[in-house]
């Protein structure tokens, strides 16, 4: 059984102008011990995914699903009971997730008295064996700091910290490299790679970033106007993506393309959030769409472990 | 003889004075030489910290620059008052979040007269057609001149904030992450877009960013800046296909592999 395990998840919030559908259909299944990445452009509804794991989503958003569990249990009710014992949320800024007026000491000392009943000479020693966990080098100095005192890197393994304080299994990792730079960021993807094979974490990663993908995740899921389109292992999605959508995606990258020549953008826009749609919602952008794609919903394509959904059959892909 | 350069920077030295007894701090750009021949691209690549900002505002004559060198046309370090004011007017700069760089309270077609009759030009049906010109030539619709910034996506904000740094003609373009805050699909719209305009206008272009695949891609040289030292600088196509630095390499590698540049 997945530990997280969500079926056809959709979360719409009422607003005087019409239901707007931040997530429309979304299936995810993460196993124990991954890091599933979870891909998209901006308002395709990865975090929203996210946040209605975490019981964060906006107040009188409506949430219906088939499945919504976490390790058996219905996310539904348990999201806010879960949150902070089970599931952690690493965000996108670090400097924001702190408290700029306590200590890093402090900070961190209230998360574990939260969870663990612990003296306080034993929390101190956990605090500073969970900043040497997250590898930062001199964690007596950290412990000391402000957030202001130390680097944005330095800042995401305070949080990374915080998270595994609460003695969390499963992370949310909603865009944790994007405000940091390349070289930063993919020293954070190894500690969080060293942290799901020492401890046996499973992570959520949400991003935008094919190279994240690419450098930290085991499978993933390719997100497109709040539906999950596409599945499977890293290089299988990659390498060989099924949905014209992951590949238009792919083809954008400056680096898809001869240097200096033409990028494939993609034409046209999402479908706005407020919009019905039948048929495949990439339908209108594709270049490969046929008269039945906007007409009706596509199958499931599969190839092993790898799926989609699409109308063009498996060999078109 | 080889035509003079847009842009010709000399050893160039800026550091910031902690105080006025405190330890000279190491310089935030450590004598940079470079340049920039008419018509091409010149990618800056760096982290935060790497010198490349305070390169780019020296540039713009925004910070003192301690010893070294700009030529640009001029001698660009020598100008003063109304005259350094009017050389400006040659330079185009786009910021990475259009949303903080184009005001709110304005209609588009109000955000691309601005700088024109900052400049001194005449409000007219001439300055209209010039407005409408810049709209289209950056790939937007005329009816999106009675907008607001706020009613435009983040891409075709981007494009009114590279319109508004043609309006004066410049013949540089500065860009500082014009890319950064964008969707990878809309990314390739504005890299395309910048293309497109090199090539109609003749542009020379200063592209700034931490994003190595992207500069790699459009920019016809290359410089990487470490720490205020320039750690590499060459055409585009050598430093990708042979980076001296381990820190170039370092950056190339990450991600997926495959890269056909």
């Amino acid at each position: 059984m997945p530990l997280l395990d969500v079926r056809d998840l959709s979360v719409s919030i009422p607003t005087p102008d019409g239901d707007v559908h931040a997530v429309r259909s979304v299936s995810l299944e993460i196993e124990r011990g991954e890091i599933h990445g979870v891909i998209g452009e901006s308002g395709c509804g990865k975090t929203m995914t996210g946040m209605a794991a975490l019981g964060l989503a906006p107040k009188g958003a409506r949430i219906t699903a088939e499945r919504f569990h976490f390790d058996g249990e219905d996310l539904r009710e348990n999201a806010a009971r879960l949150r902070g014992r089970r599931i952690g949320l690493i965000s996108q800024a670090p400097a924001a997730a702190l408290n700029p007026v306590l200590s890093i000491a402090r900070q961190l000392d209230d998360v574990i008295r939260a969870h663990r009943d612990m003296p306080r000479q034993a929390r101190r020693a956990e605090a500073l064996s969970l900043l040497a966990a997250t590898g930062l080098p001199d964690p007596e100095r950290v412990l000391k700091s402000y957030p202001h005192q130390l680097s944005g890197g330095m800042q995401q393994r305070v949080v990374i910290a915080q998270a595994l304080a609460t003695g969390a299994d499963f992370l949310i990792a909603d865009e944790p490299t994007t405000a940091l730079d390349v070289s930063v960021g993919a020293q954070v993807l190894a500690l969080l790679r060293k942290l799901v094979a020492e401890r046996g974490l499973t992570v959520l990663m949400i991003t935008h970033d094919m190279d994240v993908i690419a450098e930290a995740c085991d499978r993933a899921t390719v997100l497109y106007a709040g539906r999950s389109v596409e599945t499977g292992p890293v290089a299988a999605v990659l390498q060989s993506p099924g949905h014209p959508y992951t590949r238009a995606l792919l083809a954008a990258l400056p680096d898809a393309a001869p240097h200096g020549a033409r990028l494939a953008a993609i034409e046209g826009s999402i479908p706005p959030p407020r919009s019905a749609i039948t048929g495949c919602a990439f339908a209108p952008r594709c270049p490969q769409a046929m008269a039945v794609c906007s007409a009706e919903p596509p199958p499931e394509r599969r190839r092993d472990a790898h799926r989609w959904l699409c109308h063009l059959p498996e060999d078109a892909a | 003889m080889t035509p003079a350069p847009m842009l010709d920077v000399d050893t160039l030295v800026i550091r910031y004075r902690a105080g006025l007894f405190a330890a000279r701090p190491k310089p935030a750009v450590n004598g940079a030489s470079f340049r920039l021949e008419r018509g091409e691209t010149l990618g800056i690549v760096g982290e935060s910290g790497s010198g490349k900002t305070s390169l780019l505002r020296a540039i713009l004559r925004l910070l003192p620059v301690e010893s070294g060198a700009i030529r640009l046309g001029q001698d660009w370090l020598a100008l003063k008052g109304e005259a350094l004011r009017k050389a400006r007017q040659k330079i185009g700069v786009v910021s990475q979040n259009p949303f903080l760089s184009l005001s709110p309270r304005l209609t588009i077609e109000e955000i691309l007269a601005e700088p024109m009759l900052a400049a001194g030009q005449r409000q007219g049906a001439a300055m209209r057609e010039k407005i409408a010109t810049l709209l289209s030539d950056c790939g937007l619709p005329a009816d999106f001149l009675a907008r607001r910034a706020r009613e435009l996506s983040g891409g075709q904000a981007q494009r009114v904030a590279i319109a508004r740094a043609l309006a004066l003609e410049p013949g540089l373009l500065i860009l500082d992450e014009p890319t950064s805050a964008l969707d990878v699909s809309v990314q390739a719209q504005i890299l395309n877009l910048l293309s497109d305009l090199k090539e109609s206008r003749g542009l020379s272009m200063l592209f700034v960013t931490h994003n190595l695949k992207v500069v790699a891609h459009i920019s016809d040289t290359l410089l990487v800046m470490r720490r205020g030292d320039v750690v590499e600088f060459g055409r585009t196509e050598d430093v990708i296909r042979a980076p001296a630095e381990a820190y170039t390499r370092e950056l190339l590698s990450f991600g997926r592999k495959a890269a056909t540049v």
